[in-house]
């Protein structure tokens, strides 16, 4: 039965106003170009660059208001396949992306490479795997889901408990990433940038919940893409003629591995399981680009890949956006625009990483040290880059980076002007506030639904479970704020543990509870508490050294196990009820009413007619 | 809707699809990369071949898999009769 159309449901006018949103915002970069070429102050062109985006996402975001929940937690199910796609494949990848991987990619070369193998495969197995499913069942929350699939109020509490570590951890991760773009862009502290962007990306979020969410994310997607692709495509121009850095940094790769050879730069083989990423702040350029298995080995290299891809199939910040789509059918051709930004995003980014790298052998290697070109001093004045001696020539061994800067490193190398600069900032800082976003809104949607309102019935008021909702997510906000100042942890390691521990405690679970019609409450419950302690359990080991695993593969033990557990767990009890297999009958198949929907319908004309 | 004894082999044939999706995928992801520094002596594009592969190939590996997957899968649902009614 279909009570509303896909026609009637998706605005057919989105199209033209992000085309607007995307004009203005040109325009916008255009004046602040102007403005900084007839000699304005800096500070106000880097104020400019860091409020007209934030203010274009917070008009979004604050005009977006709602008050139904089917508004709040799902954006009323009207999400057009492409945006729901271009929101997922940058909330994605986020400033762990634009800032830590484009930085990785620019230390241990090829290696990090098996980042950027995750994240697609991520996003691939989301799509095949669990997406179409879950946008079936249309569950507001993944616990809510679990809740469901296996009639037990006890998974449902111990998944929002678990699930939201891996959420914490990417908030404070993503608000670090968001808060040291903001710093540059600003030239203020990084701690009070902290509280800048956190508290914007609750404004953002907090009054349309998934609304808002949405719609401002794909104007930060589209701030985030013009912002990454200007500079390097201008580069890319200029070195091969051909505006597609993607495909032609293949000539200037092989003039840099050349010269990597000239300079004697050596091939280093690493253990198998040694996983070297690059750390915050300044770190050596010690191998050369394209070998592989230098820094990470190539065990660890293939473990990351798919602890990362796990980690993004299952991610709980994720997936929520998944019962966004007016349908099963464009839910999975989300997850196909998805593959495809995220594809571009993450060819992109070696480019960035490749013409730095060849702009340092040709222009500061080699030189003596009190000589450097303009642009090196004044990053060496920055502290983004580091020399060893000051008097010898330079070598490449010889040079530190500071990780995070490469992506707007590359446009000071180049000599374009300072707004170019500002503009990645801009662009790297809406990603990390897109995942930032997203990540607040699954939190507050998981406390609220689950935790506060997951022992009574539903049938609370709805303007009662946004309330909490917010209330909720302004929780998650100050903690976040607080841990992201008390506790500054290198943010990509966090976002690596963030992965790990949703890849062993999400990822096995809802494998199961899809895939295996078998699987009851005590094995969804052993398979997610023996995937947490273990985790973390490995975890701790590998942090303080009494194992070699590194503690980012630490999934690679969980996952196994939670699955063993699981299914051991369910061999030794009783098989699930009537009501649960008939959810998992009705989950598989695409036609059909959204079970949510009903569950919450029926309820509703429950409560109507006095008993 | 479908019907009720359509749904075992429904979910029989997308089963061996999302297989068939995953595994030369799976398979890729793993080799490509470990046979990266082998294949580097050849170039494509200008690119040593085993980064292209590894960086550029499996991209687009991961872009026709999934595009695939969605209109087998989608071919399926309707095979069945098990697609939505919009």
């Amino acid at each position: 039965m279909a009570f509303t159309t896909r026609s009637r449901l998706v605005n057919p006018r989105l199209g033209t106003y992000f085309g607007i949103f995307t004009a203005a915002f040109a325009a916008l970069v255009l004046m602040a170009l102007m403005l900084e070429q007839l000699g304005a102050a800096d500070a106000q062109v880097r104020l400019i660059m860091f409020g007209g985006p934030v203010l274009f996402f917070l008009a979004i975001g604050l005009t977006s208001r709602v008050n139904e929940a089917h508004d709040y937690f799902a954006c009323g199910r009207r999400v057009p396949a492409f945006f729901n796609g271009l929101v997922l494949g940058v909330a994605a990848l986020g400033g762990a992306a634009f800032l830590a991987l484009t930085g990785s990619l620019f230390i241990i070369g090829f290696d990090a490479v098996c980042l950027a193998i995750g994240w697609y495969a991520g996003l691939v197995f989301m799509g095949v795997l669990f997406a179409p499913f879950l946008r079936k069942y249309g569950a507001y929350t993944l616990p809510t889901f679990l809740g469901r699939r296996f009639e037990s109020r006890t998974v449902r509490i111990v998944a929002a408990a678990t699930l939201s570590v891996p959420i914490l951890l990417l908030l404070v991760a993503e608000a670090r990433f968001a808060a040291y773009a903001a710093a540059w862009l600003l030239g203020q502290s990084e701690r009070l940038m902290v509280a800048v962007v956190v508290t914007c990306a609750t404004a953002i979020v907090i009054a349309g919940g998934m609304r808002s969410l949405t719609w401002s994310s794909v104007a930060q997607a589209i701030v985030a893409l013009l912002a990454l692709a200007a500079p390097v495509t201008i580069v890319a121009l200029m070195v091969s003629n051909l505006p597609l850095p993607q495909m032609t940094h293949g000539n200037v790769l092989r003039l840099l591995t050349r010269a990597e050879i000239n300079q004697g730069v050596p091939i280093v083989l690493a253990p198998s399981l040694a996983f070297d990423l690059p750390r915050e702040g300044v770190e050596q350029l010690v191998k050369r680009f394209i070998q592989s298995f230098g820094s990470i080995g190539s065990l660890s290299f293939v473990l990351m890949s798919f602890v990362a891809a796990a980690g993004i199939a299952a991610s709980p910040a994720l997936l929520a956006r998944s019962g966004t789509t007016p349908g099963v059918y464009d839910a999975r051709k989300s997850l196909g625009w998805a593959v495809l930004v995220a594809g571009i995003v993450l060819l992109t980014l070696p480019a960035v990483a490749v013409y730095l790298r060849a702009l340092l052998l040709e222009q500061v290697v080699g030189q003596r040290g009190d000589s450097l070109p303009l642009w090196f001093q004044l990053l060496q004045q920055a502290g983004i880059a580091r020399i060893e001696a000051k008097t010898q020539l330079v070598r490449l061994a010889g040079i530190g980076f500071e990780r995070d800067a490469v992506l707007f490193a590359l446009p000071i190398a180049a000599g374009f002007p300072q707004v170019l600069v500002y503009l990645a900032l801009a662009g790297a800082l809406a990603a990390a506030l897109a995942a930032l976003a997203s990540s607040l809104a699954a939190i507050g949607g998981i406390l609220a639904e689950d935790v506060v309102y997951g022992l009574p019935d539903e049938a609370t008021p709805e303007a009662t479970r946004i309330g909490t909702a917010r209330i909720a997510m302004l929780g998650a906000a100050f903690v976040t704020i607080w841990l992201a100042i008390a506790a500054p942890a290198d943010p990509l390691q966090l976002f690596l543990w963030s992965l790990t521990l949703n890849a062993s405690v999400s990822f096995p679970v809802l494998l199961l509870a899809i895939w295996v019609k078998r699987t009851n409450a005590w094995g969804a419950l052993a398979g997610m508490i023996t995937g947490f302690g273990v985790t973390v359990f490995t975890m701790l080991l590998g942090e303080t050294g009494a194992i070699s695993l590194p503690s980012a593969l630490a999934g690679a033990v969980g996952l196994p196990l939670a699955i063993a557990a699981a299914l051991g767990a369910t061999k030794l009890t009783p098989a699930p009820g009537r009501n649960a297999l008939d959810i998992v009958r009705d989950v598989r198949v695409p036609g059909g009413e959204t079970l949510y929907d009903r569950e919450l319908r029926l309820l509703r004309l429950k409560n109507r007619t006095p008993a | 809707m479908m019907e009720r004894n359509e749904s075992k082999s429904y979910w029989r044939h997308t089963k061996v699809q999302m297989l068939t999706s995953l595994l030369p995928f799976v398979l890729a992801m793993i080799v490509l990369p470990l046979y990266a520094d082998a294949l580097n002596h050849k170039r494509i594009l200008g690119m040593p071949l085993g980064y292209f592969l590894a960086c550029q190939g499996l991209s687009v590996i991961a872009f026709v898999t999934i595009a695939v997957f969605v209109n087998r899968q989608d071919a399926i649902d309707h095979w069945h009769g098990a697609h939505e009614d919009f």
